[in-house]
């Protein structure tokens, strides 16, 4: 069965799209009319991102996040948040104008999944801890997908500043195209990773062995799912450890920030690859 | 498992003299290099045991592999690869660098001025590493997790070992939302130690009982082998052609139903989800709890008395070789019983969750210290 929230993720995706599309158009002629569009349509997206996850609620009477399709949502409307969080700093005015982009990938993908509502919940998920799990786990990986875009602006920035300071005799441009620009979306990569970090470890992890106790007796099973989680976690684990301990940055950081993310994303599509103990739907 | 055990213990020892004892060594351990090297090798071994699949069948690795990767994998111990001595060691060695590492953390936090709450926080996430290493070796090697080999029914009593308790299970049921959506698998079990009954319980998902340090979870339900809520019969009347179009008919299990349009009751007497037959005694029975040959004896009467008492298989024709009866019963469907289930319990011993869960608790405490105390900060150029 699908519930009124249907109409409203609609309404989102469309507005994600409309941000996507002016985001591109952004990210080429950098006129303020255009990045106020896209933080327009982002918002839009957002409030009806929310309104669609409270109906939701309200009609399966559970936290919506027992399915791909819900989970994906809710991922979305996280990614959003995120970058919602910081759209007030110019000098990050780029990065926050690529959240439409990746929202509306994420709906995409949710779109392709069943929105039937579950009213009643199998047994299995029947926990409170499935929400402290989730929550914590998608606020981890929407932290995540911020690092991740950062890392991809930092990687056209630092190339184009890179050219540009070539033709120039060598001096870096002082926006963010130049390599003092990129250095901003290379710190935001690792402060969005230390903020993701510590909520995927409680999430995730910790969480997620406290309920596979008291579900299945057991807290670690080494389940795909389970094993693809440590994977991202060791992946990001390594970044944090090379750039605090020696500063690691650069090219090399932002590649495995990007390697990260496509790793949660597996991790996010992984019960349906993989199967598992973590296979509801 | 106990030899290379020892073999790792040994190992471990060993380093651990060298790494106090040798400068190198020590340098070598402690170094960021080496811990990313380790964190980098745990990483590619996790992919390549997530890739190829754990535990699968051997047959399955041949026919994803070919023969030849196939027999690679099972000789390698890829297909087992969290359990096998190189994982085992590359694990061993984190823990042994993240110790070595600790120390001078603990020497820089007890010596450095400022940034101490940083500091702290960096020191016990990486010993509460150590604690969840720790923890996971103790359940590696005391834990015990199995499921009862058992179906049990209401009345049926089965021996935790594990634990020196049995348990008498009182009922085993399934619940249903009003939308007829499983809500519950219930079971309610007597603990029994010493032959004296200590309680009654009740076990769900997610709610197990811990008894003696053994936790019994709820493991798997299924409907009654022996009993139905309603079977469908499909009914001919014979006798008179005029009134005996087929029709289909509710019977719950053991009441007397009448026959619409004739005098006859009919009456489900039994039912077995897997029929058997033997011939030796001349006695119907019970192959399995799986649902397979579903038959029902169902017993046709009058008013001057009994009629006949067949089974009746789903799916095929009834009562054909008896040409004489007023009408011709035919087993479709019936509607399991879910109220008199059968369940199945898994027993856990996890001795090292406590610990576990203490080095998790710890990882998450100094992570948040940490990290959200240092982003709040502009890094130094």
């Amino acid at each position: 069965m699908s519930g009124p929230d249907v109409l409203f993720f609609w309404v989102a995706l469309w507005c994600y799209l409309g941000g996507t599309v002016v985001a591109s158009f952004y990210a080429g002629l950098r006129r303020k009319s255009l990045r106020r569009l896209v933080l327009a349509l982002t918002a839009v997206g957002f409030a009806s991102n929310t309104v669609a996850l409270v109906v939701r609620t309200v009609v399966s009477g559970h936290l919506p996040v027992t399915n791909l399709y819900e989970y994906l949502t809710f991922f979305a409307w996280a990614i959003v948040a995120g970058f919602l969080i910081i759209w007030r700093r110019k000098e990050l005015d780029l990065l926050t104008v690529f959240a439409a982009p990746v929202a509306f990938a994420m709906m995409v993908v949710a779109s392709l999944f069943p929105a039937r509502i579950e009213q009643q919940l199998i047994p299995a998920l029947q926990s409170y801890w499935l929400t402290i799990h989730v929550t914590l786990a998608v606020l981890g990986e929407a932290a995540f997908a911020v690092a991740f875009v950062s890392a991809v602006l930092f990687l056209v920035a630092n190339r184009r500043g890179a050219a540009a300071a070539a033709v120039d005799g060598g001096t870096p441009g002082e926006d963010a195209r130049g390599p003092a620009g990129a250095d901003r979306f290379d710190e935001m990569t690792y402060r969005a990773i230390g903020i993701g970090f510590p909520l995927f470890t409680v999430g995730a992890l910790f969480a997620g062995a406290v309920w596979a106790q008291r579900a299945w007796g057991t807290p670690w099973s080494w389940d795909p799912k389970e094993t693809s989680s440590l994977i991202v976690w060791l992946v990001y684990a390594i970044y944090l450890h090379a750039r605090l301990v020696r500063g690691w940055r650069g090219n090399g950081a932002a590649i495995l920030s990007i390697v990260g993310f496509a790793l949660t994303f597996l991790t996010i599509l992984g019960s349906r690859i993989l199967g598992g103990l973590h296979s509801y739907g | 498992m106990l030899t290379s055990e020892l073999v790792l213990g040994t190992v471990f020892l060993m380093l651990g003299v060298v790494t106090l004892g040798v400068a190198p060594a020590r340098r070598w351990l402690s170094s960021m290099k080496t811990g990313v090297a380790l964190l980098v090798l745990l990483t590619l071994l996790s992919v390549l045991g997530v890739v190829i699949g754990q535990g699968l069948p051997p047959e399955a690795y041949t026919e994803r592999f070919g023969e030849a990767g196939g027999s690679f994998i099972l000789h390698s111990g890829l297909a087992a690869i969290f359990h096998t001595w190189y994982f085992m060691l590359a694990v061993w060695l984190l823990a042994l660098s993240i110790l070595t590492c600790s120390f001078g953390r603990i020497l820089r936090f007890v010596r450095a001025p400022g940034k101490r709450l940083e500091r702290l926080g960096s020191l016990v996430t990486h010993l509460s590493l150590v604690v969840i290493l720790a923890g996971g070796i103790v359940m590696a090697r005391y834990g015990s997790r199995r499921p009862d080999t058992h179906y049990l029914k209401a009345g049926d009593t089965t021996e935790v070992a594990e634990g020196g308790f049995s348990l008498r299970v009182e009922e085993a049921r399934t619940e249903f939302s009003e939308n007829g959506v499983i809500s519950e698998y219930v079971s309610v079990v007597t603990v029994i130690e010493d032959g004296v009954e200590t309680g009654t319980h009740r076990i769900e998902v997610n709610h197990p009982l811990t008894v003696n340090g053994v936790g019994v979870y709820q493991y798997e339900m299924m409907p009654s082998a022996e009993s139905v809520e309603e079977v469908l019969l499909g009914v001919v009347i014979t006798a008179s052609a005029a009134d005996g179009g087929p029709f289909e008919l509710e019977v719950p299990f053991r009441e007397t139903t009448v026959i619409p349009g004739t005098n006859l009751t009919v009456k489900a007497l039994s039912f077995y989800s897997h029929f058997t037959y033997d011939i030796e005694h001349g006695t119907a029975g019970l192959a399995s709890i799986w649902h397979d040959n579903p038959a029902v004896l169902v017993r046709l009467s009058a008013a001057e008395g009994v009629v006949s008492e067949n089974w009746l298989f789903m799916g095929t024709r009834g009562h054909e070789s008896d040409g004489n009866l007023p009408c011709r019963l035919f087993f479709l469907d019936y509607e399991p019983d879910f109220g008199n289930g059968l369940t199945r319990f898994e027993y856990s011993r996890q001795p090292g969750t406590p610990i576990l869960f203490t080095g998790f608790a710890a990882l998450s405490l100094g992570l948040c210290v940490t990290f959200w105390t240092r982003v709040g900060r502009r890094e130094p150029k």
